[in-house]
């Protein structure tokens, strides 16, 4: 107990507009992800990719380097639309384990000790509340995915002897919009899972699973019916062929090539709307008994 | 002395949640500088505060906060109001001090100024030395209080306490009431304090609401109510009772005789009880016990809960 009595005061300073309140809590949603040591450990791994992409942009443009590294070797380095592929998609299955790990932390918090109704009482909406979680867990996801694989591209420009930004903008542009449909799904999956399980170590599980677990689902009805719909459930193998796509890399993958993109792309607004439906249930002043 | 404006009214408010009217055509005015808020459990306090909030849409009639709308204006309302939830509800990983900051900031206080009034909250409601601590670490005691600390930090207008009181020892529940009394006397905050215990809003209210079954049972002035009850005396005589009663209405007294020398009496303001000595020695009637009774908030609560569903027992401006 403090020593001296103290005396209530009132507020009579500024107030900052109603619009900066979700940075508040986008604010405090960094923290809260950047200050565990794991999240500082999983980002540093996410680096050494984009380490090893930055030596092959090294070497492919460096012909001595490369015939002194890679003299046995009969294959050319080339830096094209599958190389930025393949930094994408390595940065962007990073950015779900850090997904599994960060959007927990920013959401069972506040469940489990039932800080919803006081936060909630405060001048922000259950959408500013959410819309600012959502800016927290997406520019920690954007700073593993897109913003590396982007750097990873002016350096390519930098270093290639010949023009080459000009004839290859098109794979910039497809490498940001498939991060941020990524970044985007994952953030919005991740806070719906975890707001419905109070229990961090669950909640990652939990989106794991989300992830994996309907690609077997999908490998059912495929066998099933006979049909290559199935695949649709297959998060990973629909947004490996969404990549492909928007970078105009060549398909690689050809169970996938059946699948028209505006399926897959309604797949993922189906789901995002399921996210919404489950948040908007959950996220709530007052459980609401109805009845 | 002015009128004040009105903290709380309520027109014609229905609150239905699913098929269940919780709320059901409130009306009144609440313009106490502490307004108690009473009522048995189920009666609709907590979805009258909700609504107060903002979180619940009225679906007929309208309730408004220091003159706004309740739901229309709710980002405004909550703005100038601190709320203290009754149960749990806080994050407990983070530092008290930085708890309440966060909270300061979420009502508009810059980061800065947020800090400087978190650890000024925490002080006044005797959190200052366990401010870093996590709050999951706190005693239920330091968890009111902390609630109350982040509901003062931004310097609200209104303050709303659900049940500030709950599970607290005598000695903690006594500095919550001195604290809500310091606040009160302050004058800048107003409070809605809604408790199932008549003892603390007997102890910190002027004005109390008081719902049955999602009605107005009652809406009094409490001091009001009690100076208007302050002359009424019971007597008990022996000897000549009905020539007493009779001289004792000359003085301008409501007087009624019972058996046994049972008098009950209502005495104007200008007639001293000493008068009432005066004309029993006079007529050689002994008082032999006297009983000047007033209406506690158990009274004003009894009746109310007596009363017929919906017809509010005295309703005073």
């Amino acid at each position: 107990m403090s020593v001296h009595k103290n005396t209530y005061r009132a507020y009579t300073g500024p107030v900052t507009p109603l619009w900066m309140r979700v940075f508040v809590l986008a604010r405090y949603g960094f923290a809260e992800a950047w200050s565990s040591k794991i999240t500082i450990t999983l980002f540093t791994l996410s680096l050494l990719p984009v380490i090893v992409f930055l030596v092959g942009i090294y070497l492919a443009n460096n012909p001595i380097a490369q015939s002194l590294i890679l003299k046995n070797s009969h294959r050319m380095l080339t830096v094209d639309a599958s190389f930025f592929l393949g930094a994408l998609q390595m940065q962007s299955w990073i950015a779900l384990v850090l997904t599994a790990w960060i959007t927990p932390r920013l959401i069972s918090f506040d469940l489990a000790d039932n800080a919803l109704p006081i936060l909630l009482s405060h001048p922000i909406s259950r959408f500013g509340y959410l819309f600012g979680k959502f800016i927290a867990i997406f520019g920690s996801l954007s700073v593993v995915t897109w913003v590396p694989c982007l750097l990873l591209f002016v350096y390519q420009c930098y270093a290639s002897t010949q023009p080459w930004a000009a004839a290859n903008l098109s794979i910039a542009a497809g490498m940001f919009v498939g991060a941020i449909i990524w970044i985007g799904f994952l953030s919005i999956l991740g806070l719906a899972l975890s707001s419905w399980v109070k229990w961090r170590v669950v909640a990652t599980a939990v989106i794991f699973g989300a992830v994996f677990v309907p690609a077997g689902v999908g490998a059912i009805v495929n066998a099933v019916l006979r049909t290559q719909w199935g695949l649709l459930l297959n998060i990973p193998v629909t947004m490996s062929v969404l990549w492909q796509r928007l970078l105009g890399a060549p398909e690689f993958l050809r169970r996938g090539s059946s699948l028209p993109t505006t399926a897959i792309v309604a797949v993922l607004v189906l789901a995002c709307l399921l996210c919404l439906a489950m948040l908007n249930a959950r996220i709530r002043a007052r459980e609401v008994v109805r009845g | 002395m002015g009128v004040i404006d009105p903290v709380i009214g309520f027109d014609g408010l229905e609150v239905r949640l699913g098929a269940r009217t919780v709320l059901n055509g409130l009306t009144g005015e609440l313009r106490g500088n502490a307004i108690g808020l009473l009522g048995p459990n189920g009666a609709g306090k907590s979805t009258l505060i909700n609504t107060l909030l903002g979180f619940h849409s009225p679906s007929k009639g309208t309730a408004h906060v220091l003159g706004l709308d309740a739901y229309r204006d709710r980002a405004r309302i909550r703005g100038a109001v601190g709320y203290m939830p009754e149960n749990d509800s806080f994050i407990g990983n983070m530092t008290g001090v930085h708890f309440v900051r966060y909270m300061a900031e979420l009502s508009g206080l810059p980061s800065a100024a947020a800090l400087e009034r978190a650890h000024e909250a925490l002080f006044y409601v005797g959190l200052g030395e366990v401010r870093y601590r996590k709050v999951n670490s706190y005693s239920l005691g330091m968890k009111q209080l902390i609630k109350l600390a982040q509901a003062l930090a931004h310097g609200p207008k209104l303050l709303i306490l659900d049940e500030p009181t709950n599970g607290m020892d005598p000695i903690a529940r006594q500095r919550m009431i001195q604290l809500v009394k310091d606040i009160r006397k302050e004058g800048s905050v107003r409070l809605l304090i809604s408790s199932h215990l008549l003892r603390d809003i007997d102890e910190t209210c002027d004005e109390v609401l008081i719902l049955k079954d999602g009605r107005v049972a009652a809406l009094c002035n409490i001091e009001a109510e009690r100076r208007s009850n302050r002359s009424f005396m019971e007597l008990e005589t022996v000897g000549a009772t009905e020539k007493f009663s009779v001289s004792v209405r000359g003085l301008g007294c409501e007087c009624a005789s019972f058996p046994d020398g049972r008098i009950k009496l209502v005495i104007p303001e200008n007639i001293e009880v000493r008068d009432l000595y005066v004309i029993a020695s006079e007529q050689g009637v002994q008082i032999r016990r006297m009983n000047q009774r007033r209406d506690s908030l158990e009274d004003i609560f009894l009746r109310a809960m007596e009363s017929e569903a919906g017809r509010p027992t005295h309703v005073s401006a």
